[in-house]
């Protein structure tokens, strides 16, 4: 990863290729990659959809090598959603491939004139831009099917749907998983519309001929991968729990807790829970000859992933994943796995973000357009974004706009962006994270639950209810180094618990790089690249009161457990203070 | 004559029948306990679990809708609903995970004790089991048995499909064997509850 691929797409003549080395970019890949970039070189009052945006893709730092769940691929842009800087990332096999060619980035800039649609091919001969006007409004899994005519099937495929190219704001980037299904997707920010702006369809990365990324120190690299292998594989969690349920697993624990968003919010505790559960899912998956237990890129040793399949035995889509089960389900009332599994997959064929879809959806239920819980009602508002009449370009662009053009009141977004399936009131601190975080609301963005083991910003008394914006500071600040590695955030909960998995990390890092990292050194990154963000969006023009939930949090209780959320703005103002 | 309160059926199954009973404990059975002890004392004594399983294996633990923290300092009381499950993923799966580092990450969901739940006598109590725990305790709470409310308990077994009845070597209701298609019909449960309890016939 010598190299970065710049594409200007609005270059005179038709589109052109520049390479160059990684110079003031060197040593940096995943999200601290897209964010820095996007950070120095867009101007932050750009319009998203403008030539003046970027989009970055950049692979993880580890990736291409044979570390094992280094598959996590970082795109980056200013975010026509919410305006913010946005990074959204996802597994499949893009990463390694595009590692392994040798790019730490490809950077698409510029905007063409006219309206040609263009696929780029990336390969051991370099990089061809090439205008198929035949991929104009297909979507993912047509598109796929399309390209591996021509392509094949050893490659990787990068593509957007028709929301995409309709410029939708909830729209996202697929990328292909080992069999080639477009099923794992950089969902959140409306990063398939900037892709879209650019006119660019389809990217194919191809890595015959090229070797898998050697690492500066292979003995002692091959020997710390052994080790956190062994440690994600004895985790009860990484090594039992999401293998046999996948992410689902949390629906009934989140119930329980009364802490799972009922009917856009109004309940902490859904009557269907069981009937969504993971349990109930994987159950079905097994009887129904899908698999509950799959890796969505080589190298995964979580297997975290699924097939779901129909009744008779036909494949419908991949393991719809707890978020998606929850927008799709609890938030709008609906029960049925089999309806949930269908909108999951044409969420991926038309290449929308299954969360703010999902929540979309239920602000329409909301609003009196259908009612809670009528899944028929939800599949025929998802065609209606398949086919981009009035409706549907008003429900794929995500949940705030949908509260907009229907007057809802009550609207889960911040900075415009859906929030995900943890309710913030009886879970304060993943409120604050959702309220802070320079991405809108994410439950990703402080979800790499390691903080104890880097000491960022010193220890935290768990047993203190005071501390959610410290711990939350904590959680953001390794969440970003961890997304700038490449690796699965799922590692986070064997480096929690396990030391020596945490010290096989950074000697992973470390063999590979030749050099000695340590805990200060990831807390360093994180901050570097939290830093860089929140000073985009600053020159943005975002300010502290940007970072809010919305009021009906603070005003409106929720059962079983009675709570508002209480964290104080002051003590909210502090969290990038360091 | 009374009436008795509750049917009782013993079912001896092959093992891999015994999936079919998981969707119950995640909805959740009534099982009955003595009350005025603490959830270790009921996890440990009462349902007679090694305290080395319940430590690395019961990782996450709600009462009445509240995580628990302190098994030991925990009283159950009348008409508690225990859930059990494993540990979670997720920051949420990490924050509810007792006496965990993100504990203070859950505010209100953290159980409170109060006086109530000391109250001494027998009772039931509503036992749900999620995720990894639904393969490892089923069977643990099928043997000691488990009750249901009559129109659940006559819709599970009207629901079984062939295969289960073909994995299932003994029934005895009340003491009498009895034959599968008896489950089809709506006389064989005349009590408002049913007390079902479970062999695996593949266990050592």
């Amino acid at each position: 990863m010598e190299k970065i691929a710049r594409i200007d797409m609005g270059a005179a003549g038709g589109p052109k290729v520049t390479e160059e080395p990684v110079g003031q970019y060197a040593g940096l890949g995943g999200r601290a990659m897209t964010s820095i970039v996007v950070a120095t070189e867009v101007h932050p009052l750009a319009h998203p959809l403008g030539a003046e945006n970027k989009l970055v893709i950049s692979p993880g730092m580890l990736s291409g090598s044979v570390g094992s769940m280094t598959g996590r691929l970082s795109v980056g842009c200013k975010s026509p959603l919410t305006g913010t800087i946005k990074e959204s990332n996802a597994g499949g096999q893009a990463a390694q491939v595009l590692a392994r060619i040798g790019y730490a980035a490809i950077i698409l800039e510029g905007k063409p004139e006219g309206d040609d649609l263009y696929k780029i091919l990336i390969n051991k001969d370099g990089i061809q831009v090439i205008v198929d006007n035949s991929l104009k409004l297909m979507d993912n899994y047509p598109l796929v099917e399309k390209l591996r005519q021509e392509y094949g099937d050893k490659v990787a495929y990068m593509s957007i749907g028709s929301a995409g190219e309709r410029l939708l704001l909830a729209s996202s980037i697929a990328c292909t998983d080992p069999e080639l299904r477009p099923t794992r997707h950089c969902g959140r920010g409306g990063v398939g519309a900037v892709m879209g702006s650019k006119r660019v369809k389809a990217i194919i990365l191809d890595d015959a001929g090229f070797k898998m990324r050697p690492p500066k120190d292979p003995e002692k690299f091959r020997d710390a991968n052994r080790k956190f292998v062994e440690g994600l594989r004895k985790h009860p969690v990484t090594g039992e729990g999401l293998p046999a349920y996948g992410t689902n697993v949390l629906t009934n624990v989140l119930n329980e807790a009364g802490g799972y968003p009922t009917r856009n919010f109004k309940s902490g505790n859904f009557e269907g829970a069981a009937n969504l559960s993971g349990e109930m899912q994987a159950e079905m998956e097994i009887k129904r000859g899908g698999n509950p237990t799959h890796g969505c890129h080589r190298g995964c040793v979580i297997q975290c992933s699924g097939v779901f399949n129909d009744k008779e035995g036909n494949y419908v889509t991949k393991q719809p994943e707890y978020e998606t089960v929850w927008s799709h389900g609890g938030h709008c009332g609906i029960d049925d796995l089999d309806a949930i599994a269908r909108m999951d997959y044409m969420d991926d064929n038309f290449g929308v973000d299954t969360i703010d879809m999902g929540v979309a959806i239920g602000v329409a239920m909301d609003a009196g357009l259908i009612e809670f819980g009528d899944w028929q009602g939800a599949i025929r508002l998802l065609e209606e974004v398949g086919k981009g009449t009035p409706l549907g370009r008003v429900l794929g662009c995500g949940a705030e706009i949908t509260g907009k053009v229907f007057g809802v009141e009550k609207v889960p977004v911040v900075k415009g962006q859906a929030l995900p399936a943890y309710d913030p009131r009886p879970i304060q601190g993943i409120g604050v994270t959702y309220a802070t975080t320079t991405q809108g609301a994410d439950h990703t963005a402080g979800y790499a639950i390691a903080t104890n083991i880097l000491k960022v910003g010193g220890d935290v008394d768990p047993l203190k209810t005071e501390g959610q914006v410290e711990l939350s500071r904590n959680l953001q600040i390794a969440t970003a180094a961890i997304d700038s590695t490449g690796m699965c955030l799922f590692i986070a909960f064997a480096i929690l618990d396990q030391p020596e998995t945490f010290q096989a990390l950074l000697d992973l890092l470390g063999s590979f790089y030749g050099i000695e990292m340590t805990g200060d050194d990831v807390v360093a990154l994180g901050k570097k690249v939290l830093s860089a963000e929140r000073d985009f969006n600053t020159r943005a023009g975002f300010t502290k009161h940007h970072d809010r939930l919305p009021r009906f949090f603070y005003t409106d209780p929720v059962a079983p457990h009675n709570q508002v959320f209480s964290v104080s703005d002051e003590e909210m103002d502090t969290l990038y203070n360091w | 004559m009374t009436m008795p309160l509750e049917t009782h059926l013993i079912l001896t199954l092959d093992s891999d029948r015994l999936g079919e009973f998981f969707a119950l404990f995640q909805q959740g059975v009534a099982v009955h306990i003595r009350l005025g002890c603490t959830l270790e004392e009921l996890l440990c004594s009462q349902w007679e679990m090694d305290p080395e399983y319940v430590k690395s294996r019961i990782t996450t633990i709600f009462l009445n809708n509240r995580a628990i923290d302190d098994i030991a300092a925990t009283h159950v009381g009348e008409g508690a609903v225990l859930a059990l499950s494993g540990a979670m993923p997720g920051l949420v799966g990490a924050t509810m995970r007792r006496g965990g580092f993100y504990a203070a990450m859950r505010g209100a969901m953290t159980y409170r004790e109060n006086e109530d739940a000391r109250t001494q006598g027998c009772s039931t109590l509503r036992l749900k089991l999620f995720n990894l725990l639904l393969p490892e305790l089923s069977l643990h709470f099928l043997k000691r048995g488990i009750v249901l409310e009559r129109g659940r308990a006559m819709a599970f077994f009207r629901e079984r499909e062939p295969e289960f009845w073909s994995g299932c070597h003994l029934a005895l209701l009340n003491g009498t064997q009895v034959t599968p298609h008896i489950f089809s019909t709506t006389e064989w449960l005349t009590t408002e509850h049913l007390m079902l309890m479970v062999n695996d016939r593949n266990a050592p």
